[in-house]
């Protein structure tokens, strides 16, 4: 079964490499540009998703916010979140572990590495 | 009220001068609405072909080049042989077309690097397109070059010294910076050398171009920055060391940085005492705490927030000390936070502060515990 | 008799004669001059920069203040949009000033706002500080609340915020004002880029956002204001801010940086005395003190404009207000320039005694007394069958033509940087504009500076008039979003 993935990101490019480096067959990729989008995404599918990926400086809500609404749900299975974002401040990485990101990948990001690091956080979530 | 030409001739000056300028003014309007117009028709022009020309480079890069079989391969990156044909287009021959394609490479290259980032650079390279930046390089407008200048940086294409050394004694600003920027990333001899001659002082900007290129670039060869904090005469280059120092946590030029201690600048040495906090230097507390009721406010905080930093719970008394008798708010609100850094050091005594202090005491030893607040 | 009053027209007809002719070269020059800077800034505008800046570990901490009272309508979603801005290392300080409604709950309840022991100190005299709030999730690690005694002026806010926050530098707006994404990165940028001096102060373009489109305070679409007044408005503040302010800052003597956005040296402000909150002109005064600061302590100081737009704000709509707002800023004028005569000419203050306070002076505080009495000697002229009917018209038509002529290059320069507005008719439509003002706006502008300057000389009693808001999400929100954003 393919894993969905919810790709929270406002660049015009990036959506299309991230949909190059996980393939169509093993992952299955929706895509919204800004935080409104991403709210109204995971209430319609009531947080049905195995992994999210998300930009942190969006309008509407940033990541963060995506992230503390993830991370503090109740109900549900827990869906790991990885931050891409060219904005690597170390106190802002450090932000986003504090609220529960399972990583951080700095903008421009290594194929390889975004690959190995979804697979593994998608293993150790549905063990 | 009737105007000829006869009155108007034989009118005051003033009034000749104010119908010349009547005339002048709506010529100049009716100018202005003109190019208006023809701005905004170029405009739109130009976003509407690139509106249709995005998708179709998006569309090759997707198919040809971002998943080449190839790159799965043993083959290093810039020896695959990459399907040109497909780019072999003919709108691919006018130049706007080849910049929004170089614009659009960079745009990717800004998210992915890898083999990925490497196949682009390739594309670059065989579509011939670095010959048009090249040529950008060699224009007379100054910000031309800096553009062509940022596509070869962005694209890791080494230049020619002879090239882009005028460039780095520029007259203009910008120019100079860029080139000097350009030539630290791309140059395989001395990338730093420029950290020996540049007499003006570096702007907070340029430190933040170069402390980009310095801990992005591969395989760029850290020097000991110890050689400029002890020896350059300029103190933008030796705080921008100092913070090199930090980022790259080098324990080999600490001798230098406390060497500055006595320097006569007060500012630099601030930047010193906040390095060494920074790297949490135990061993120069001592010194710190010695020369501290010779320094003048910035010091004085900075040494408080090294103490704090350093946590070695030594100087929990010397904290005290100044947290309930120093006169200055801030030096007292730097002495709190660090004494609660140096807290396991210090529980009975921090208790008993908080016990015994005032009100306004009592406020700032809360401020400096809650985790919420951060300064 | 007869003589005398004929010499005394003379020389006042000779004197009008000379202001006008100055004032039209200092208008030409400053066209000019802010294509010069306009160019200049758009030769260097490039987004790779902002993005270096972006992730940039360097990059200077800014505190954004934002004073707010009675704002319950859009509080949520302004301070929403605040935490979105790009920018690495900032932190938001939202000032409730008394607000008697519920706004403050709101904040504490969207943002899951608790009280701190917040060790304030209040190097500027503020009303007290009732409690101060951050917020208990670290997602809006970010924000803080401050709330005080209403103080009856946004100066007393301000700086209120200006005593917690926390960075070297502030950008100082208003709740209800929208920001461009990227204002932060923007004006740092000129502090930054600045080489010898020490930039105080930067500002930027506003605009009029009446007639634009929100969505939860964000900016969806933009358009020139459909009302008359606020549409002059618009277009005086496009003359005002890309002719204007962009002309002086090629001088390096901009006036004033508006209260509506501009970034600060927090160490300058604080030791210039932070706002004044007696002023009715609050942030040309303390601009103006600041320099006189910086002058007295043999600071070399720059006050930067750039022309992109990056705040939009919400004009009066109605005369009343409008006349409210314009009578408070003259009256401002005129307190400022007679608290601080000292530097009118004086060349200790420089470029701001020689060149600033006597455009000011001259160009701003009596250009609408001096047309009040030209309008004046007309009408009496014309009882005595004096005016000499062609010359009058023709001067007339002269100086309509230049106005409607320096206006209109003003949106030239604006339009040729950056492409404002998706459609060619909403620009023409904006070009139409100026050839009403001089008979419809102008004269209401002349008549609410000199009732302010009479409201100066009689010292009323006036307070803050609290301006109607509209609220800008006028589309109900569908109801996955409302659910969503709880």
């Amino acid at each position: 079964m393919s894993s969905k993935i919810l790709l929270i990101e406002d660049d015009e490019v990036m959506p299309k490499i991230v949909e190059r480096i996980l393939h169509k067959e093993e992952y299955k990729i929706e895509h919204v540009t800004n935080g409104k989008e991403a709210f109204q995404k995971l209430e319609d599918t009531d947080y049905g998703f195995d992994l999210i990926i998300t930009d942190i400086m969006m309008p509407y809500a940033n990541g963060f916010e995506i992230l503390s609404r993830v991370k503090n749900r109740k109900e549900g299975k827990p869906i790991p979140v990885i931050i891409v974002s060219n904005a690597g401040n170390e106190d802002m990485i450090l932000e986003g572990f504090k609220l529960g990101a399972d990583d951080f990948l700095k903008k421009p990001v290594i194929p390889g590495e975004l690959l190995i690091r979804v697979k593994r956080l998608l293993m150790q979530y549905n063990r | 009220m009737e105007f000829s030409f006869y009155e108007f001739r034989y009118a005051p000056l003033s009034i000749q001068i104010a119908g010349i300028f009547i005339v002048v003014a709506i010529v100049c309007t009716l100018l202005a609405y003109f190019s208006i117009l023809v701005g905004r028709y170029r405009a739109y022009r130009q976003s509407e072909r690139l509106k249709k020309l995005h998708p179709i480079i998006d569309e090759q890069l997707m198919e040809h080049i971002l998943l080449n079989e190839e790159l799965a391969s043993d083959v290093p990156a810039d020896q695959v042989q990459l399907p040109l044909e497909s780019f072999q287009q003919p709108v691919f021959e006018k130049k706007w077309a080849r910049q929004a394609l170089i614009d659009r490479l960079i745009h990717y290259r800004n998210n992915v690097r890898g083999s990925m980032g490497e196949q682009l650079r390739n594309l670059y390279i065989q579509l011939d397109l670095d010959k048009d930046s090249l040529k950008k390089m060699k224009s007379r407008k100054w910000e031309r070059k800096v553009q062509g200048l940022a596509e070869m940086s962005n694209m890791n294409m080494s230049i020619a010294d002879v090239t882009i050394l005028p460039l780095t004694n520029s007259n203009n600003r910008e120019l100079r910076a860029a080139a000097r920027h350009a030539y630290i990333k791309l140059s395989k001899n001395e990338p730093f050398k420029f950290f020996d001659v540049v007499t003006e002082p570096l702007l907070l900007w340029d430190q933040v171009e170069l402390f980009k290129i310095i801990s992005t670039t591969e395989h760029i060869a850290i020097p000991n920055f110890a050689q400029w904090i002890t020896y350059s005469s300029n103190k933008s280059i030796v705080s921008f060391c100092l913070k090199l120092v930090v980022h790259y946590n080098q324990l080999s030029a600490v001798p230098a940085v406390i060497r500055l201690l006595d320097t006569k600048d007060h500012y630099v040495r601030a930047d010193a005492i906040n390095c060494l906090g920074k790297m949490k230097v135990e061993d120069v507390e001592e010194k710190l705490v010695h020369m501290y009721n010779s320094q003048p406010l910035n010091c004085r905080l900075e040494i408080l927030k090294a103490l704090g930093r350093i946590s070695s719970g030594k100087y929990v008394d010397f904290l005290r000390q100044e947290f309930l008798h120093a006169t200055d708010f801030e030096v007292r609100k730097h002495a709190a936070k660090s004494l609660i850094n140096n807290k396991w050091a210090a529980k009975g005594l921090i208790q008993e502060l908080i016990d015994t202090a005032t009100a306004e005491n009592k406020l700032i030893l809360k401020h400096s515990m809650n985790p919420l607040i951060k300064f | 008799m007869d003589n005398i009053w004929e010499t005394l027209g003379r020389i006042y007809e000779n004197g009008v004669f000379i202001y006008g002719t100055v004032l039209l070269v200092t208008y030409a020059l400053l066209a000019i001059f802010s294509m010069i800077s306009v160019r200049a800034y758009a030769k260097r505008d490039n987004v790779d920069q902002l993005n270096t800046l972006l992730s940039s570990p360097l990059a200077p901490g800014i505190t954004v203040l934002a004073p707010a009272f009675n704002e319950g309508l859009t509080i949520i979603f302004n301070v929403r949009s605040l935490l979105t801005l790009n920018y690495p290392r900032y932190e938001i300080i939202i000032v409730n000033d008394g607000s008697t409604d519920n706004s403050l709950e709101q904040m504490i309840e969207e943002f899951q706002l608790v009280p701190v022991d917040f060790a304030y100190n209040a190097k500027i005299q503020t009303k007290p500080v009732r409690k101060i709030y951050k917020s208990s999730n670290p997602a809006y690690a970010k924000l803080m609340v401050i709330d005080k005694v209403n103080g009856k002026s946004k100066a007393d806010a301000v700086n209120a915020g200006i005593n917690a926050a926390a960075y070297p530098h502030f950008v100082c707006t208003d709740v209800d004002c929208i920001l461009d994404k990227n204002t932060l990165l923007e004006l740092i940028k000129p502090v930054m880029q600045e080489e010898k001096k020490r930039v105080i102060a930067t500002g930027a373009t506003l605009r009029i956002a009446n007639s634009c489109e929100f969505d939860q305070g964000v900016m969806t679409r933009m358009r020139p204001p459909r009302q008359l007044l606020p549409r002059f408005q618009e277009v005086e503040y496009i003359r005002a801010f890309v002719l204007g302010k962009m002309g002086w800052t090629l001088l390096n003597c901009v006036p004033n940086v508006s209260g509506g956005l501009g970034l600060f040296d927090k160490e300058i402000a604080i030791r210039s005395g932070g706002y004044d909150h007696s002023s009715f002109g609050e942030d040309m005064e303390l601009m103006t003190r600041m320099c006189r600061y910086a002058h007295d302590n043999k600071i070399e100081y720059a006050i930067r404009y750039i022309p992109k737009t990056l705040c939009w704000t919400e004009a009066p709509v109605t005369v009343k207000i409008f006349n409210r707002q314009r009578t408070r800023w003259a009256r401002g004028l005129a307190q400022l320039m007679y608290a601080h005569f000292g530097m009118f000419l004086n060349p200790r203050y420089g470029r701001m005694g020689m060149i600033i306070f006597p455009y000011n002076f001259f160009f701003e505080l009596l250009a609408p007394i001096i047309e009040f009495t030209g309008i004046i000697y007309y009408i009496v002229m014309g009882i005595f069958g004096l005016i000499n009917w062609p010359t009058a018209l023709i001067l007339l038509l002269f100086v309509y033509t230049y106005s409607v002529m320096i206006t209109t290059i003003a949106i030239l320069w604006d339009q040729l940087s950056f492409k404002y507005y998706r459609t060619w008719k909403e620009v023409a439509f904006l070009c139409l504009t100026p050839f009403m003002e001089f008979f419809l706006y102008h004269p209401l502008i002349v008549i609410f500076a000199l009732r302010g300057y009479w409201y100066f000389l009689t010292g009323k009693k006036s307070t803050w008039g609290n301006m109607q808001r509209r609220g800008f999400q006028q589309t109900p929100k569908p109801a996955a979003t409302a659910a969503a954003a709880k």
